[in-house]
Formats: C-alpha cells, structure tokens, sequence
C-alpha cells in the first residue's frame, strides 16, 4: 500500500510539474491534473478501506526522520482517511465539472486546485500546530485564487473581503501560536495536549487566539459576511469545494484543537455552534438567490456540526457516527446542490422550476434536501437520533430543543424552494445543461444512498433500507416510464400483498388500522385507474406513504415507529404537493408535521433516558418527573397530525387541494395515523398530571373544540372540498373527545371512527371530487340540480351524509351511540354540551352540500354533463355497499376489539354482544331492526308522497320568463352563495382566523427578523474585518464572565 | 531589550489593524496589512529571545554539547521564516486583486465593492 504521505506529495508535486509545462500543453495539464486528483483518492481511498474493513491501526508519518516535538509529524487513521477521500473526490469532480473554466485558464488555475486539495488534506493530517497554520495559509491563498476562476465579477470583491478577514486570521493564529509554544515548549498537537496548557499563565488566552482562528474559519456567525459573499460569487464547483472540503478539513482542525484544549472549552464551540445555526437558518428563509441561500446553509450546517462537536463529552462513542453523518450528509448534499446550481441558467430560486423538465434532476434534488434535512433513510437521520436521545438523557434539552427549531427552519426553506421546483413557471431553457455536470451530480446522488445504506448498517438500529414496504415504495422509482395503469396495479397488489402476509401477525387492535390503511388504500387507488399517462412521480410518493402506514403500525420500538412515521410524512407531503394550487398548502403540511414530528423526537427521548432501542411498551415505565412532558410532546405531536384545533390550519388546503384521488387517501387514511398514535401513547401512559392539571382532560377539551370550530367553520365554506376538509378536523376532534374520555366504550366509539371516518370521507371526496372534475369548479353555489345528471354520485353522497351526520340506520348511528353511552360514564359536563353542540352544526354543512349541489335548478352550461368517470365511481359504490354492512354487522370488525380493550379496563363499561344486539349499561342497540323499521318509515312515506303527488304537472326548468338586470356579482343572488349566512351573523365570531392569524404573525415575525437583522452583512469588507474582531472580543468576554479563572 | 521589541511589535500590530480598517483604499490596507505583519512577526522573535545567549548556529563558537545551554530556542527564529515567506505571499495575492480590481471596475475602494450583501 502507498504510504499516505503521497496524498500530499503528489498534489505538491503534479502542481510544480504543472509549472514547468509548455503552457500550450493545455489537455496534458488537464490529464495530469485528473490523474493526480485519482491518485490521491485512490491512496485516501485504500487506506480507508484498510481501516474500516481490515481494522489497520493509524499511521504516523514522520518527516525528517525525526519523532515529534523535533520534526513534523503526520498522522492517518479511520477518520482521516475518510475526510481526505472526500475532499480528493470532490476535488475530482470540481476537476472534471470546471473543465470547460480550467482549459480556459490553463495550467496555472490547475496547479491552484492541486494545492487547494494538498493543503486540505495536510490540514487533516498534520499533528503539528505551526504546520497547520501552514497548510491553513495554503488553503487561504489558493481559495483566493480560485475564487477567480468565476465568471461573476463580483468575485473579485469576494476575493478581496476574504483576504482581509484571512489577515486577521493568521495574525491571531501566529500570536497564539508562538504564545502557547512559550507556555508548553512544543508545537506539537498531542504534546500539547499532554502540557495541559490552560495551567500555565497566559496559556489559556494564548489557546483561546488559536482557537479563534481557526473557528473563524468555520464562519461563525456574525463574522461570516465573506464567506457568504464567496458562495454566492465563486464557481458552482468551487463553492462546493469551499463548503465540503474546507468545512470539513476546518472542522477536523478544530476537533484536534479541542484536544488541547481540553473539555473545558467545549460548552463555547457547542454555543458558538448553535447560534451560528439557528442565525443562518433564519437568514435564510428570506434569500431569493439560490447560491447564497445555499451558503447560509452551508453555514447552518457547519454551525450544527461545531454543535455536536461541542457535546463530545456525552456524546462517547457515537461521537463520530453522529458529526460524521450529518457532515457527510451535508457534504454529498451540498455538493450536489451547488453542482445543481451549474446547471440552471439564472439564480433566483423561482428559476429553478426549470429543472421540472428533467425528473432525474428533481430526483437528485429531493435525495439532497432529504439529507440535508436529515430525513430516513439518510445518515442525518439516523444521527439525529441519537444525537437527541444522548442530549435528553443528559439533560440538555435546550440545546435539543434549538437544534430541532433551527433544523425545522431549515426544512422550511429547503423544502419551500423544492415548492418552487414543482409548482412554478419554467422551462426546459432554463437549463444549462452538459452531460459531464450531470454526471458529477448523479453521482453525488450515487454516494447518498450508498452513505444512507451504510449509515443504517452502522445505526445498531437496523437498516432502514431492509424494510420492505420502503424498498417497495423505492421500486417504482426505475418503474416511472410505466404507464399509469400498469404501475397502478403494482401498487394495488402490492398493498393487498402485504396486508395479506401480514394478517397473522396483527392484533385486533393493528388490525382495524392495516384494514383501513392497507385494503382501505388499494380500494382508492382504484380511483386512480382514470388517470392518463404515465403520471410521473404519484406512485413513489404514494407507496412512500403507504410504507411508512404499514411500518408504523407494527412498530415495537420507538425508533421504528418514528422512522416510519418522517417516511409517512414525506411520503404524504410530495403525495398532497401534487395538487394544481397546493403549494403553500402542502408547505405549511410539512412544516406542521415535521414539526409535531420533532416533538414526538423530543418525546422519545426524553422517556429513553439514553436507551437507543427504546420499546414502545416502555413508555408505561417513565418515571414521574418526565412522564407528564413526554406525554405532553407525543400528545402534541400527534395531535399536528389528526389536525386538533390550534395545529389545523394546514388541514384545510392540503385535503382540498390534493388531487382527486389524493383527497381520500390523505383524509380518510393519513388523518388516522395520528389517531393511531394517540392510541399507542394512551394505551401505554394512561393519566398523567402536569402541574396537577389532568392531561386527558386538556385533550378532552381540545377534542371539544375541535369538533365544535371544525364543524362550524365548514358550514361557512363555498368550496365543497374546503367544507369536507374543515368536517374531518371536527370529526377528528369526536375521535379525541372519545379516546381522551378514558373509558372502554370511548375508545372503542374511536375506533369505530377510524373505520367510519374512512368510508364516509373517502366517499365523499371522491364523489365530491367526480363532480368537481366534471363542472370544473369546486364551489358550491355554482352547481346545483346535478342529481338526474349524475345519480351514482349523489347516492354515494346520501349514503356518505346519511352516515357521517349519525342518523338510523348506518354505521354513524351506531357511533353515536356508542358514543352518548360513552359520554354517560364520563364526568366532565362542559366539553359534553360542546360537542352535543357540535352535532347539529354538522347536520347543517351535510344539508349545505347535497342541497347545493345535486338539488334545486340544473345551472345552463351543466345541462349536458355526464356521470363521473367509471373509476371514480367504482369504489364509492364499494363503500356504500361496505357502509351497509358495517351498519348491520358492526361486530365482524368491533367485536374482537371490544375484548382486545377490555385489558386496559379491566372489564369495566365493556358491551354485550348477543346475536344481532348490542348492549351497553344504559340500553342496547339492534343494528338490523333499526334498518328494517327505518326502511318501512321510509318506503311508507315515499310510497304516500308518490300516491299525493301523482296528479302534479312536472314543469321543466325554464318554463318561466327571467327578467330584470344581470348582477354585477351573480353569485350575491344566488340562495346557495353564503347559504348559512344567518347563522354567520349569530355564530361568526366563534369561525375568526384566530390561528392563522397566530401562525401568520409567527411567520411573519421570523421573515422580518431575518430580513432587518441580515442587515448587518453590509457587503463592506471593513465591516465584515470589525464583525470578526467583535466576535472574538465579545466571545472572550463572555467566556470570562461564564467561567472563572481561565 | 526583549520588552522593547514587544511593545513595538504589539504597537506595529494594533497602528497596522488601525489603518487596515479606517483606510479605503485598497493599496493602503494592503500596506497597513504588512505593517501589522511586521509587528506580528516581531513579537515572535521577542517571544522566542533569551537572555544571554547567542545566536543558534551550531560552529567552533558553539558545539552542540554546549548548545543547550548557549543558544536561544530556534523555533521561533524558523517560524518567523515561515511566516514572513507566507505574508509575501498573501500580500502578493492581494496586490494582484488589487491590480484586477483596478482593472476590471476602475476602483480601488473598498467601500464600493459592496454588489454582494445580506
């Protein structure tokens, strides 16, 4: 094997041989230059493997022949030789990206590049503290060089305020230096560290210049308006380079820092870090430039790092596996990104759409946001994990609770940008597009999922990328240039599949969940048979979701269940993104849930206290001074899912605007994953008290008024889709009600509302959504008389209202009833008039919309519609025929949970189940004879209205004279627009924005912060000279003041 | 003496600071720049300077048996080499942004080149 020191030998050498060529010799150059980048990551490469995989201990390597402190030495092991096969093969593909750039400039800008890389690699090997200020110089030179290579002009000032910040730099560097080698008489790192030099005199402040120096580097924030200014000026390629390479060899730099100085300084780099990080995550959230809001990224994720870096102490062996993974993540993604930004024309991030017309690069993207955000199945995620738990158990939550708030900035406007991509104008000539730049970003897409594979064999956790339902969500990935229809019965078999091998190993309870969200979402999909084409990217989105449904609801452990639960989410994101006016919607989903999907993180770990295969079922073991706030953040997290009041705003426009058969499978399927995991958490933790509030009676309430503001805010809505929306949040709003009142019948009420809330709400979507498809309209008033028109569908929506307003004689009845024998042996009489309250407001929205829509006067330009499409009305007639059975034998389903329930109640309030009838403490209920008696009630009167009627005259619809003027706003006139407007006037005030206008102000309060305090980066690089001096001077102060002594 | 060459050199480092950062034209923060590297440099020889000794130059003069306790600490000496080898090179580096500068915008103010902010 080549000895390591080659790595740097041979940048050094192949850039002076550059030197000597003709400078004509343009391709020779080039070829050496490619050939040198190869072998040094071939030699980073091999060492690598023979450290990680044959266990080779490191090496030393010392110049001069001489031990350390007398000559320099060099040392490569494990971590090492990892950083340096990173920055050689990013160096690589700069090489090979920046062809066209380096045959331009010639040998010399080659020559730069080699040293770039050979520095970097010295600055990561070297245990020599001079020797280092060397490499580091070397790194500062060349990077002013080759910020050069740009074609922005604008790179010249960049260049400039980098060299000025870089003076400061050394000279702080060289004064701490010589200092510290006065205290200790070494300059050797590991000498060093060994001389303990925060007990000689001075030597503390002479560590703290050092360490400045280099922590300047990693831009902290205030002091990195010029690194900013680099990424936004310099080559795509290079600013890859500036963020993977020098983030990554400076991060290393200060890592060997901290061995000098020792654990003491290492609550600064964790505080210097987490500033830098929310700092530059709020910035930017209100940058329009691409480039530039990948460098605040960078930033962000470098302070992050340093974070971690600072948390070593706790962090033990998981140290490395941790900053590693979220480095390497930030690495390939970034790269990936800024070799991404090559290749779109202009640099607004709206530009970026143009990417739309190549779904490899849309791909690529998404793998790169994925891992920055840290989402299964990348290394971020499984690091995060552990990160939060090993941060809980030590209670450190602060910190975990700054890092999960900067990370969700983050994933805001990463994920809004990716918004951007999907929804906005563009072309296919906005791309600039050559086939060696996609090249080197495929292959940056490569390495991530090698990484997100190898990160999970090393998690102790499982490889997430052995669980089937994801790899068969990844299949339909290479599938997409399928037609529709086929990868459609993919995906049906494919659910129907899994259902059916899993069946056995289900429990009543898992097993009412698979029914709804395994068979339940097949039944949908057969919605989706009318699509056309090949529908590009559905199919991995939806199976991502399905996958992430059918892992949660067997999880044992709690780290299965929150994988399972970020892949549901991301699944159901792109899944609701899809819809034509989804955008901000579908943002504002996401954020909500990766929100509430934090919180459950936090949650978890805090019950783990430390244990990283936490089991679900241990959750009922959590002592009392955590067991309140874990159950509060699970509860809260859960709750952004089943959309409660005060987290519902996303609700609404996500379910709206989704596609036709989307609609369903996001309403009468995701909701209930919030419901399931309410469940779990209730099931295993029971009461808890905060403070000496009771827990369940808050959710009790929140159920209340979710179902109370819910319903009335639906029967406020124009838009038919919006209304059925705003009736699942107060729909889930009864199920919370139910769970949270604690006893036998109200779970099993709850449970009778998962199946129940899926029938009916998928029902009605779709047929809701087959008359949308046919008007092309949504809104309400401008239907009407459609019932001759499309029968099929207004029978699906009498059968859905019929049984979501829990009349005799289906299964909503029987819901009620379980539900009012519930309320009966509950004692809490407020929150019970409120959702009594809420059951007629109901009433009023399912009037609003059979009325509206299939009754009263045929509108002129419908006159010749037709049904809807055959396979959006197949499933609903499969549901009105499943909604009959589940009215006339609700056992086959509830029976076995009622036992199954049982356990937690020790018997108490369970039912009777005696043939047909059902009995409870307070009555029975015999499903079949309420059928039948309310079929004679109804065929006796539609039998006497025909006999009374059988003389009137039908009339047809314009038989009449219209007159007078046509209204400046027609709808004003019409008497379904604002139809409840009555009950407006009386009830309005309860239907006020008062979230929205909570969360809008919450945006709007981050957007101006960023906006005034990023003022501070002036562009001048006198100012950016005085930030960094400040920073220093102020981090000194405060590191005075916090600890005595130094 | 050694006093003295560290005052000056911490006074040469904070004058340089001081021009670099209320000059704006670029050519003089370069010069204020190699001021203050002048001083940094001179506090590096002060540092490594002991008294009563001579220079660490191995002759008839002094024999390495003696050395030890007759010469001062050579690192110093070598890194004061070394970084007035390096400060060469970065104030050449920025003389040649100068000079592009100049070049390309026909500016030689810092407080102009502020197209890239926020």
């Amino acid at each position: 094997m080549v000895s390591p020191i080659y790595i740097i030998a041979g940048g050094l050498g192949a850039a002076f041989l550059l030197g000597l060529l003709p400078a004509k010799w343009r391709t020779f150059a080039y070829g050496i230059t490619l050939a040198t980048l190869a072998f040094m990551s071939w030699v980073a490469g091999s060492w690598l493997y023979a450290f990680a995989v044959n266990g080779a201990l490191p090496v030393e390597i010392f110049t001069a022949g001489t031990q350390p402190p007398f000559a320099i030495n060099l040392r490569v092991g494990l971590a090492e030789a990892a950083l340096a096969l990173l920055m050689t093969l990013t160096g690589l593909h700069a090489a090979l990206y920046m062809k066209d750039t380096l045959f331009k400039q010639g040998r010399q800008a080659m020559a730069i590049l080699l040293i770039f890389i050979m520095a970097l690699c010295g600055v990561v090997f070297t245990r020599d503290l001079f020797n280092l200020f060397v490499f580091m110089e070397l790194v500062m030179i060349s990077t002013g060089g080759l910020v050069l290579l740009s074609s922005d002009q604008r790179a010249l000032g960049a260049g400039i305020k980098y060299l000025i910040v870089s003076q400061l730099i050394s000279m702080l560097m060289l004064i701490g230096i010589v200092f510290a080698y006065h205290a200790t008489g070494t300059l050797n790192i590991d000498g060093m560290a060994a001389a303990h030099i925060n007990l000689f005199k001075g030597g503390s402040l002479a560590f703290f210049l050092i360490f400045m120096a280099v922590v300047a580097e990693l831009k902290p924030f205030p002091a990195n308006g010029w690194g900013l200014d680099i990424y936004e000026s310099a080559h795509p390629a290079f600013s890859a380079l500036f963020s993977v390479a020098t983030g990554g060899a400076t991060l290393y730099a200060v890592d060997k820092l901290l061995l000098i100085g020792g654990a003491q300084w290492l609550p600064m780099a964790s505080a210097i870090g987490i500033v830098t990080f929310i700092a530059a995550n709020l910035f930017a959230l209100v940058q329009t430039n691409d480039r530039r809001l990948l460098g605040y990224s960078s930033v962000a994720q470098i302070g992050l790092i340093f974070t971690v870096m600072g948390q070593q102490d706790i962090l033990g062996e998981r140290y490395y596996f941790i900053a590693g993974g979220i480095l390497l993540a930030h690495a390939v993604a970034k790269a990936g990104l800024f070799w991404l930004s090559g290749l779109v024309k202009q640099r607004q991030l709206t530009d970026w759409a143009a990417l739309r017309s190549q779904p490899l690069l849309v791909f690529a993207f998404v793998t790169f946001i994925a891992l920055l955000v840290g989402l299964p199945p990348f290394p971020g995620f499984y690091a995060k994990w552990d990160l939060a738990h090993l941060l809980a158990a030590d209670g450190r939550l602060w910190l975990l609770g700054l890092i999960l708030f900067g990370a969700l900035l983050e994933a805001a406007y990463l994920f809004r940008w990716f918004g951007y991509i999907i929804k906005r104008e563009g072309s296919e000539a906005g791309l600039a597009l050559q086939p060696m730049k996609v090249d080197a970003t495929l292959g940056a897409v490569v390495v991530a999922w090698l990484l997100a594979y190898l990160w999970g064999q090393l998690s102790g956790h499982g490889n997430l990328l052995h669980a089937i339902p994801l790899l068969f969500a990844l299949l339909f990935l290479p599938l997409e240039w399928l037609p529709a229809k086929v990868k459609n019965i993919m995906a049906i078999a494919g659910l129907v599949g899994w259902f059916y091998l899993s069946y056995p190993s289900y429990d009543a309870f898992q097993l009412i969940f698979a029914a709804v969200m395994l068979p339940g979402g097949a039944l949908i999909l057969l919605a989706s048979f009318q699509t056309q084409q090949r529908r590009v990217g559905f199919y991995p989105a939806a199976m991502l979701m399905f996958a992430g449904l059918s892992m949660l609801i067997v999880a044992k452990g709690s780290f299965d269940f929150f994988a399972a639960w970020e892949t549901l989410t991301v699944g159901s994101y792109f899944l609701i993104l899809r819809g034509k006016h989804s955008e901000p919607h579908a943002l504002s989903y996401l954020v909500f849930s990766l929100g509430g999907a934090f919180l459950i993180l936090a949650g978890f770990a805090l019950a783990a206290q430390g244990v990283m295969d936490f089991q679900i079922a241990a959750l009922a073991q959590v002592a009392k001074p955590f067991a309140p706030w874990v159950f509060a953040l699970l509860a809260i997290g859960f709750m952004t899912k089943t959309a409660s009041v005060g987290v519902h705003i996303w609700l609404p426009g996500a379910h709206a605007e989704a596609e036709t058969d989307v609609s369903p499978m996001v309403s009468g399927i995701l909701l209930k994953a919030g419901l399931f995991g309410l469940f779990v958490l209730l099931m295993t933790m029971g009461k808890q008290q905060l403070y000496g509030v009771e827990l369940t009676h808050v959710m009790l309430w929140i159920g209340a008024i979710s179902a109370l503001v819910g319903n009335l805010l639906a029967i406020f809505q124009e838009d038919a889709k919006r209304l059925l929306a705003y009736s699942s949040v107060g729909q889930m709003g009864y199920a919370l009600f139910g769970l949270a009142l604690m006893n036998h019948l109200g779970w099993l009420m709850a449970l009778m509302f998962v199946i129940n809330h899926y029938i009916y709400k998928s029902m009605l979507f779709l047929s809701v959504g087959g008359v949308a498809k046919r008007t092309g309209t949504r809104e309400m008033y401008r239907m009407g008389g459609l019932i001759t028109l499309m029968p099929l569908s207004f029978i699906a929506t009498l059968i859905g209202i019929i049984a979501v307003s829990g009349v005799p004689p289906l299964s909503g009845f029987g819901g009620r009833w379980i539900f009012y024998n519930a309320i009966m042996t509950a004692d809490y009489r407020l929150p019970m008039v409120i959702i009594f309250l809420a059951g007629p407001i109901a009433f009023l929205y399912l009037f609003r919309l059979i009325h509206t829509v299939f009754l009263g006067q045929l509108k002129d330009e419908f006159r010749k519609i037709k049904e809807a499409p055959f396979w959006i009305i197949l499933p609903q007639m499969i549901f009105v025929a499943a909604l009959m059975v589940f009215a006339l034998v609700p056992g086959v389903a509830l029976r076995k949970v009622d036992v199954y329930l049982s356990q937690f109640f020790a018997g108490n309030g369970h039912l009777n189940w005696e043939g047909l009838t059902i009995s409870s403490d307070f009555g029975y209920w015999n499903p079949v004879a309420i059928m039948v008696i309310i079929g004679v009630i109804f065929s006796t009167l539609f039998a006497w209205l025909l006999f009374v009627n059988r003389k009137a005259q039908p009339v047809k619809q314009f038989n009449i004279v219209f007159a007078a003027e046509r209204p400046f706003r027609p709808e004003t006139t019409h008497y379904a627009w604002n139809f409840f407007a009555p009950y407006r006037k009386a009830l309005g005030f309860l239907t006020q924005p008062l979230v929205t206008r909570f969360w809008e102000a919450v945006t709007e309060l981050l957007h101006s912060a960023a906006e005034v305090l990023r003022r501070i980066y002036t562009g001048n690089g006198q100012t950016y000279a005085i930030h960094l001096l400040a920073f220093v001077v102020v981090v000194y102060l405060l590191w005075m003041g916090g600890s005595d002594g130094i | 003496m050694d006093w003295i060459a560290m005052g000056t050199g911490f006074t040469l480092i904070l004058m340089g600071l001081y021009g670099a950062l209320t000059n704006r034209n670029i050519l003089r923060i370069i010069v204020s720049f190699t001021v203050a590297d002048t001083g940094v440099n001179l506090v590096l020889v002060a540092v490594g300077y002991m008294h009563g000794r001579t220079a660490p130059i191995l002759d008839e003069a002094v024999s390495a048996a003696q050395a030890v306790t007759r010469i001062i600490d050579p690192v110093p000496q070598a890194l004061v080499l070394t970084a007035i080898v390096i400060g060469l090179g970065v104030t050449a580096l920025m003389l040649t942004y100068a000079y592009k500068l100049y070049e390309v915008k026909g500016i030689l103010d810092i407080s102009k080149c502020k197209d890239l902010k926020w």
